[in-house]
């Protein structure tokens, strides 16, 4: 195989959005050191500045529709990358602005948080990319390497450097895995491109490396049985980076994850449905019940997230278009709710310096807003209509019964009515339980931004999903196009009247 | 029921979101009374455009009137679909009507978060409202979900009892138990219609419009899973026997106006009138459908009336009234004949007046004695002549005396029960039986009879504003017991054109016997 490194300027044009963002990451670090008496908040708006910037791009492309392949392959822009890019960028973006205020309980350092979390952005957007397994190795390392520093940045707190220990063992862990998994699709394959390994054959060495990287990539989205490390790490992380990793990562392994799948792997499909529905029955059932028992916000939403990755997986296991369609719906939906319940995290423990569910007692009297605003997402989330959560559940359902997978929708409904329980004694705590201290809390501005902008996307798309389910639609139908796995998808013609 | 006739202005939109503007506008206002009006204003608003409706529906039609109708979400087949036909459009005036008596009942008993009251109350009725005007299974899911938001606060905040977070979560899980399988059925549904319209080449490929399903024809076998799942959301609901646990706990700790509301508005026996007889009709007649809803239905009318024999509080009494009502709606809906659709029909509504009056003299005993427990009462009659009489009337309608309300209704279904089946009919006449016994017997202790100890000598009669209420209702139920014709005529098209499909089934369901995939 060789590799032409040859560049034409329209090459170039199609790493553009990157090309940029990895400008601003310099020019980040040149402010911070430049300007060490900079106030924060200027830090923090530069960056969003750039982020902004690569979103425009990544707009413009969709628009002009501007897609293609570059090194021979391995890194492909297609619409789908483009969806994962801006789902990316944008969830950034909001982190970045619930973390102005979080961010003086760091003592060191405080310029180079925007500096790694920009940087891990980067690598997920590469991420978003990555059509061969060599550049998932590389870009999904990239990606972690700014988390492991992000997890553990509270340098004062044990919690913290457990979260960053723990994080850091099992990642490495996982990195690992997922080279011996490579390393046994190539020995068996003699591939790297995804595209090109349609026409594997089934071996023994194939299964147990596609297998590892399944696990690699379980551990990124945090599903069940690659969970462990998620409720100690977000318990531990500051709240903005664990607001930031309940979401970025996992759209960003989803996107390598839906072309492993619906591409390389089209061929064993009644296979890797089975485990995927395992995967994703023993992520909605475990997450939600042990959601029932926690005391602490931050771990209820950590186990309310590994359920909800089970919820996004029903989507890849039907293995259709449809499915993935209704995979990316689900993940707008839940990048709304999720990072809008963690903003207010942030701003209840700013206020009051508690994570603990208990102290959202008469969070409703003390702070309408944000205890409305917390109904919202966790009703979201919960799949109550016409929030943005009841759509994506009923999408991924609708497609999942068109496959005929009843045992996954019987149980998926059933962990709906668990989930239901423990957001409802959040909802309790919050309107029923008498305050324990009745002063009212202050809201600081860019939180109340970052809650404002995820209670539109959340009510908007609930209540007029149709510009992003006719996103959705395009964005995997020209994913099929460029990757071309027709041989997964039924009856294309079927499709084409989706968007109209 | 095909046939659709759309109106020029979208007054159901209006019926539909008017109490949720309120609802928001309620908000501005810091005065109590100030509230209090304006939730009235726009309570009467309501009942004066939905009374409208009414005066302009066309009676002897099977047709869907009132029609509004857009796209919601198109890759999904959702649409924005409401319109209302002889099943649906006296519940909108029934809801609407309720909504009115239960904000003058709760002018001052409520006393504490009027306004956050008086909003959920607003909220609640739009979702009621949704539930009955949406023609899109979807539509119809979201307002069927939505209830539970305010009435799980109503229930949780303004609830009498000591166990009322109990029995708000527990009302809560159980619904919601119920219509996520409702939710799987009602995606088959779409499925199906989906598989028929990729062979067809119809537009469009996926729907959740009641109309459009009802053209395509369904398998079935599939027909009776989907109507097993449908059952369930609605038996849930309902409450059918033995899926009705939550409801005795919610109508006895949660607020008058809430139980009103539940006990009053038949929504879960409207969903199986609604939507699983008319888009399942083959399942609906099949011999394992009927037994089985038949053996729940007689199991409900002799369980909820040897249990209200028994009961010593007066809410949990109609609690169990309420679950032996239900028993005879349902087994004159699964006598799918005309006689019982219509009683089912005429019931459904019947019990918005007679059950959920009771409810209102339960309210009125629980602001004299604060309680609803026997002990507290005893020959109330002598101190409370008006109450007792409303009681008794009230009552009287509810246990089906000649002349009330609850007479026409309970007839119809024992007639087109006894068409149907004699053993049937014969079981539930003695639910008849059960029931005059135990409110008699119950208000022969309660309000006759030497006077009780907790009793006090100077016990206030009714107010005006509990007369309103108490004659509002009476008026209803005379005109009802004694002039049916003008309820009847407006239903009678749409149960006429149930009928037909039951008899006829799905469009060509014998070409369908075998599952058509596409992929």
């Amino acid at each position: 195989m060789t590799f032409s490194f040859t560049m034409s300027p329209s090459d170039l044009l199609l790493l553009l959005p990157e090309i940029v963002l990895t400008f601003w990451l310099c020019l980040i670090l040149i402010v911070d050191f430049s300007f060490p008496r900079l106030p924060n908040e200027q830090l923090a708006y530069f960056s969003i500045a750039g982020l902004v910037a690569t979103l425009g791009c990544l707009v413009w492309f969709d628009v002009a529709g501007i897609t293609g392949t570059l090194f021979a392959n391995m890194f492909a822009l297609d619409r789908m990358a483009l969806f994962f890019k801006m789902f990316i960028v944008g969830s950034t973006i909001l982190v970045i602005l619930a973390s102005v205020d979080y961010i003086h309980r760091f003592k060191f350092f405080r310029g180079e948080y925007y500096f790694l979390v920009v940087m891990s952005a980067l690598g997920m957007m590469f991420m978003a990319s990555a059509n061969d397994l060599l550049s998932v190795f590389v870009t999904l390392e990239f990606s972690t390497l700014g988390f492991y520093v992000l997890v553990a940045y509270l340098r004062e707190d044990m919690g913290s450097n457990e979260a960053g220990i723990k994080f850091f063992i099992l990642g490495i862990f996982a990195a690992a895995l997922l080279a011996y998994g490579i390393s046994l699709v190539y020995g068996e394959t003699g591939k790297l491109v995804f595209s090109d390994m349609k026409t594997a054959q089934a071996s023994p060495g194939l299964a147990i490396g596609f297998l590892l990287i399944f696990a690699a990539l379980g551990f990124k989205i945090g599903s069940v049985p690659f969970h462990s490390w998620i409720p100690d790490t977000y318990h531990g992380s500051p709240t903005p980076v664990t607001a930031f990793l309940s979401i970025a990562p996992k759209g960003a392994a989803f996107a390598i994850l839906l072309r492993m799948f619906l591409v390389s792997l089209a061929t064993f499909r009644p296979i890797w449905t089975l485990l995927l529905v395992a995967a994703s029955i023993l992520s909605m059932t475990y997450g939600n019940i042990v959601a029932i028992a926690q005391k602490n916000m931050k771990r209820l939403l950590a186990y309310s997230g590994i359920a909800q990755v089970g919820n996004v997986l029903i989507g890849l296991a039907t293995g259709t278009k449809m499915g993935s369609d209704a995979m990316l719906f689900y993940l707008v939906a839940y990048l709304f709710a999720n990072l809008g319940a963690f903003a207010i995290v942030i701003a209840v423990s700013e206020a009051i310096g508690s994570e603990e569910i208990d102290d959202y007692s008469g969070l409703g009297r003390r702070s309408p807003f944000l205890a409305f605003s917390m109904l919202i997402f966790l009703l979201s989330l919960a799949g109550v209509p016409p929030l943005a959560g009841f759509i994506g559940k009923l999408y991924i359902f609708v497609a999942a019964i068109k496959e005929g997978l009843y045992v996954l929708i019987a149980v998926g409904l059933i962990n709906i009515v668990i989930s239901m329980y423990y957001y409802l004694i959040v909802v309790k705590k919050m309107y029923i339980s008498e305050p324990h201290d009745r002063s009212p809390l202050k809201v600081s501005g860019p939180i109340k931004v970052v809650v404002y902008v995820c209670l539109a996307g959340t009510l908007a798309i609930g209540i007029y999903p149709q510009p992003v389910t006719d996103w959705v639609v395009s964005a995997i139908m020209m994913f099929s196009d460029v990757a071309d796995p027709t041989a997964a998808l039924p009856a294309p013609p079927a499709v084409i009247p989706f968007g109209g | 029921m095909l046939e659709e006739l759309a109106s020029t202005f979208p007054i159901l939109t209006c019926i539909l979101f008017l109490p949720v503007i309120g609802a928001v506008v309620l908000w501005l206002f810091d005065d109590e009374d100030m509230v209090r009006t304006s939730a009235l204003t726009v309570a009467l608003m309501e009942l004066a455009l939905s009374v409208f409706v009414l005066l302009r529906f066309i009676p002897e039609s099977a047709a869907m009137q009132f029609s509004e109708h857009v796209p919601w979400i198109p890759a999904l087949g959702v649409s924005y679909h409401l319109a209302v036909d002889g099943i649906s459009v006296l519940f909108v005036g029934l809801t609407a009507f309720l909504a009115v008596l239960i904000i003058i009942y709760s002018w001052d008993t409520v006393r504490h978060q009027v306004k956050l009251y008086m909003m959920a109350l607003l909220a609640l009725e739009t979702t009621t409202m949704g539930v009955f005007l949406s023609i899109d299974l979807i539509l119809f899911f979201v307002f069927w979900e939505l209830m539970l938001i305010p009435s799980y606060f109503l229930i949780k905040l303004w609830g009498g009892g000591a166990e009322r977070h109990y029995a708000a979560l527990k009302f809560v899980l159980y619904t919601l138990l119920g219509s996520v399988f409702m939710l799987v059925g009602i995606a088959l549904l779409d499925i199906n219609y989906h598989q028929w319209a990729m062979l067809r080449h119809m537009e469009p490929t996926y729907s959740f419009d009641l109309l459009q399903l009802l053209s395509v024809p369904i398998p079935f076998n599939q027909q009776v899973i989907i109507f097993w799942l449908l059952f369930l959301g609605f038996a849930f609901k309902a409450p059918v026997f033995p899926f009705h646990t939550w409801l005795p706990d919610a109508l006895l700790e949660g607020p008058i106006g809430m139980a009103v509301v539940l006990a009053g508005l038949k929504l879960g026996t409207f969903g199986f009138i609604r939507f699983s007889i008319p888009l399942l009709p083959d399942a609906s007649k099949s011999q394992t459908v009927v037994a089985v809803t038949m053996a729940l239905g007689l199991a409900a009318i002799l369980y909820g009336a040897i249990m209200a024999l028994i009961q010593q509080d007066f809410r949990r009494l109609l609690a169990f009234s309420s679950i032996s009502h239900l028993g005879f709606v349902v087994i004159g809906l699964f006598a799918l004949n005309y006689q019982g659709l219509q009683g089912s029909l005429l019931t459904m509504i019947n019990l918005g007046f007679s059950t959920a009056g009771l409810f209102f003299i339960a309210g009125f005993l629980y602001s004299r004695q604060q309680s609803t427990q026997l002990s507290s009462f005893g020959g109330m009659a002598k101190q409370t002549p008006l109450l007792a009489s409303f009681f008794l009337f009230i009552g009287l309608a509810s246990i089906g005396l000649p002349g009330t309300n609850g007479f026409v209704g309970e007839f119809l279904i024992l007639l087109g029960t006894f068409k149907a089946n004699w053993l049937y009919g014969g079981i539930a006449v003695t639910g008849v039986i059960f029931g005059a016994a135990y409110f008699l017997w119950y208000y022969e202790r309660s309000m006759l009879g030497p006077l009780g100890k907790a009793v006090k000598e100077s016990m206030s009669d009714l107010h005006p504003r509990e007369i309103l209420i108490a004659a509002a209702l009476s008026v209803m139920i005379l005109w009802i017991g004694l002039y049916p014709a003008p309820f009847l005529k407006m239903m009678n098209g749409s149960v006429q054109a149930l009928v037909d499909r039951l008899e006829g089934g799905t469009v060509a369901s014998a070409e369908s016997k075998q599952p058509i995939r596409v992929d």
